[in-house]
């Protein structure tokens, strides 16, 4: 009896030990795809958090606690759910940042919300991850809808008059790739354009295995289409464009939706000279105004120095900006309650071109950051530069005369 | 007219294309009858092997076949000999089904290891060159691949007929038994079929690889259609296999342009089911040959 009261008062006083060393670190869960088809960009987007975290770490922590990142491997919606529970139970992080991946977001999302703790969604864009009304979710980044508002705002803008047309007087087309992304995108593209009074002549999906897409081109040329809005992988991106040229449809403008469009070797595959003049709407990428986005350059080299190459995408620099401005807003409070860091939360308010990536930061209704925006961007001889909005272009919009 | 000209004309090319994927499945699926679920898989490997040998030599993407046919040829009859064979043995052909779905996924899964899920891009070398016929705009290697894709079916079907081994594949698509106590052996036979469907495939990769970008998944875009010409064609006819190719690429380009591209499938399958219901034996077939199924 007295053996097993002195057991128990030694494993308290071990367990207490224990719980006061671990007291000097904070944990947080870094939950994206680290294997399979979404690696890639799965790991640029964590490199971007644990930039955040170095730079937030050495200032001092956050309340003066180092943060440390546990890792998650969301390889498949299932392993998202598993792998999110086991950050949540058995490492005991305070909150989870994620996921570059819209399906795995929704996925692990709701355990964490069964669980109570919060989630910071950097990357994903799906309007379905802050569609849910869930409480603890939060999402720093802009999304499929405002990848289409853009889009068409950039139409009525800049495109319009740069053709030498009135915005109602051009012929536009939508072709999508038929999954969520490209149907939910060219949803949002049709009604923002019935909005704008822009006359939407067609509007296709078709899968984006396809390997031909000369009858869909074909068509477009046929109905005289001035503009043409794609949302699209990487595949499919390369096959229109290609297959545009081939068929000799020049259109006044092509304006690509993220994915394929704004990646180097789709320009490389398709030719710079062929996609020269090509619009794209996106996160916010590399070669852009600095003055709108300051810190743009600081994070490039600390890119460069802790992973000898650069930047792959502009995904790690999208989840920098929003795990580093979350963390800060952490040091400002007390304590890691999921109260508290929600409580937090409502006082995030980052103005426009004072940030890395140019937006703002202010979390509105469903916890969407309201002042997420995207970038317009041109390839320019074999470069992606920034064109719109105009304070943070590097160069003009140009069209093909 | 002139636009319903370009549309059957892009309809031939698709179909061209569809074509010279599946000659060897037509082979090893259609005549010998082993479902390859890993066909699409062999074309991707054969695209990243043209990818290198164009790139790393400079040379033109064609010369890739010198290199790329032998090593697919020496790849299927290796998959035959040690992963289909010693299942053939367990007396139940499902199994084979999966060990394909299989390899299928860890050669994708390992062309994301060694490639990365970027994009490949081969060289065209004027490959992408429009040729203009009347009206009509086609691409250099898109004709390559339609002439290639006639001579490759033309070939198969004299080696089948005029010669030995040709001789031999087929009694040992039509009884198994019966042409073993011939005096065939039946395991080299069956692994050289597969290999010959395999180099077939090859030479798919690269005339395609050229005119596609080439990623893990490439394979993947081509298999179904791959199954579809097979089967509609009618088992082990491979001028019905081609024929059926030239269908299905035709319907896809008229129903693409005239109904819409988010119907082209709709269209597609719907025919196929359509022929499926009319004729069970495919348009070429003669009927179904379902020995090797239930021996």
């Amino acid at each position: 009896m007295r053996k097993s009261v002195v057991a128990a008062s030694i494993a308290a006083v071990v367990l207490g030990l224990a719980a006061g060393a671990a007291r000097a670190d904070v944990k947080f869960g870094a939950l994206y795809p680290f294997s399979g088809q979404l690696a890639l960009l799965g790991e640029e987007s964590a490199r971007g958090l644990e930039l955040a975290v170095e730079e937030i770490n050495a200032a001092g922590g956050v309340q003066g606690e180092k943060v440390v990142l546990v890792r998650g491997d969301a390889v498949d919606n299932n392993q998202a759910i598993g792998e999110a529970r086991r950050l949540i139970s058995l490492e005991r992080v305070v909150a989870l940042f994620g996921t570059y991946s819209s399906a795995r977001s929704i996925a692990a999302s709701q355990v964490a919300e069964l669980a109570g703790v919060p989630y910071f969604e950097l990357g994903a864009v799906a309007d379905e991850v802050t569609g849910r009304g869930l409480k603890f979710l939060y999402r720093t980044n802009p999304t499929a809808e405002d990848m289409a508002k853009l889009a068409v705002e950039m139409i009525v803008n800049k495109v319009a008059g740069g053709l030498g047309k009135k915005p109602e007087e051009l012929k536009i087309g939508i072709i999508h790739e038929d999954s969520n992304y490209g149907t939910s995108v060219a949803g949002h593209q049709k009604k923002y354009a019935a909005a704008a009074k822009l006359n939407v002549v067609t509007s296709q999906a078709y899968p984006a295995s396809t390997v031909d897409m000369s009858s869909l081109v074909l068509d477009l040329k046929r109905r005289g289409v001035d503009i043409v809005m794609q949302t699209s992988y990487q595949n499919d991106s390369v096959l229109f464009l290609q297959q545009a040229n081939e068929a000799g449809f020049k259109p006044g403008a092509i304006i690509g939706g993220g994915g394929g469009y704004s990646m180097q070797p789709t320009a490389d595959a398709v030719g710079h000279g062929v996609i020269e003049g090509v619009l794209d709407t996106d996160f916010t990428q590399f070669l852009v105004n600095t003055k709108y986005t300051p810190g743009i350059e600081g994070f490039v080299e600390a890119y460069k120095k802790k992973y000898n190459g650069n930047p792959r995408s502009g995904h790690s620099l999208n989840n920098y900006v929003g795990a580093k401005l979350i963390l800060q807003e952490l040091n400002k409070t007390k304590g890691f309650t999921p109260d508290t860091i929600t409580k937090a939360m409502k006082n995030l308010d980052v103005k426009a071109g004072t940030t890395a990536v140019g937006y703002g930061f202010k979390f509105g209704t469903n916890n969407q950051n309201e002042r997420a925006a995207m970038m317009g961007m041109q390839w320019q001889n074999g470069k992606l530069v920034t064109v719109y909005p105009d304070e943070a272009a590097v160069s003009p919009m140009q069209f093909r005369k | 007219m002139d636009i319903l000209l370009q549309v059957l004309a892009n309809g031939l090319m698709l179909g061209g294309l569809f074509a010279i994927v599946s000659v060897g499945l037509t082979l090893i699926f259609g005549i010998v009858k082993v479902v390859n679920f890993a066909h699409g898989e062999f074309l991707m490997l054969g695209m990243y092997g043209t990818y290198l040998v164009t790139t790393a030599l400079g040379l033109h993407p064609f010369v890739a076949v010198i290199a790329v046919v032998p090593v697919l040829f020496i790849l299927g009859a290796l998959t035959q000999r040690l992963l289909i064979q010693p299942l053939m043995a367990s007396g139940d052909d499902h199994i084979q089904i999966f060990a394909t779905v299989g390899l299928s996924t860890a050669l994708i899964n390992l062309a994301l290891l060694v490639f990365g899920a970027d994009i490949a891009n081969t060289p065209p070398h004027g490959l992408r060159a429009p040729i203009e016929i009347g009206p009509v705009r086609v691409l250099a290697g898109q004709v390559v691949i339609f002439l290639a894709a006639i001579a490759l079916v033309v070939g198969l079907q004299a080696f089948l007929a005029r010669t030995q081994t040709g001789r031999a594949i087929r009694a040992v698509a039509q009884n198994r038994a019966a042409a073993e106590l011939m005096g065939i052996d039946v395991t080299r036979i069956y692994a050289l079929t597969f290999g010959i469907g395999a180099a077939c495939v090859g030479v798919a990769a690269v005339l395609v690889a050229p005119l596609y970008p080439t990623s893990p998944n490439s394979g993947t875009y081509f298999v179904l259609t791959a199954f579809v010409v097979v089967v509609l064609g009618g088992l082990g006819s491979i001028g019905g296999a081609f024929a059926g190719s030239l269908l299905i690429g035709l319907i896809d380009s008229v129903a693409g342009f005239y109904v819409g591209s988010d119907m082209r499938e709709i269209a597609v399958f719907g025919v196929f089911l359509l022929i499926l219901i009319l004729r069970p034996s495919g348009l070429f077939g003669s009927r179904l040959k379902l020995a090797h199924v239930s021996p």
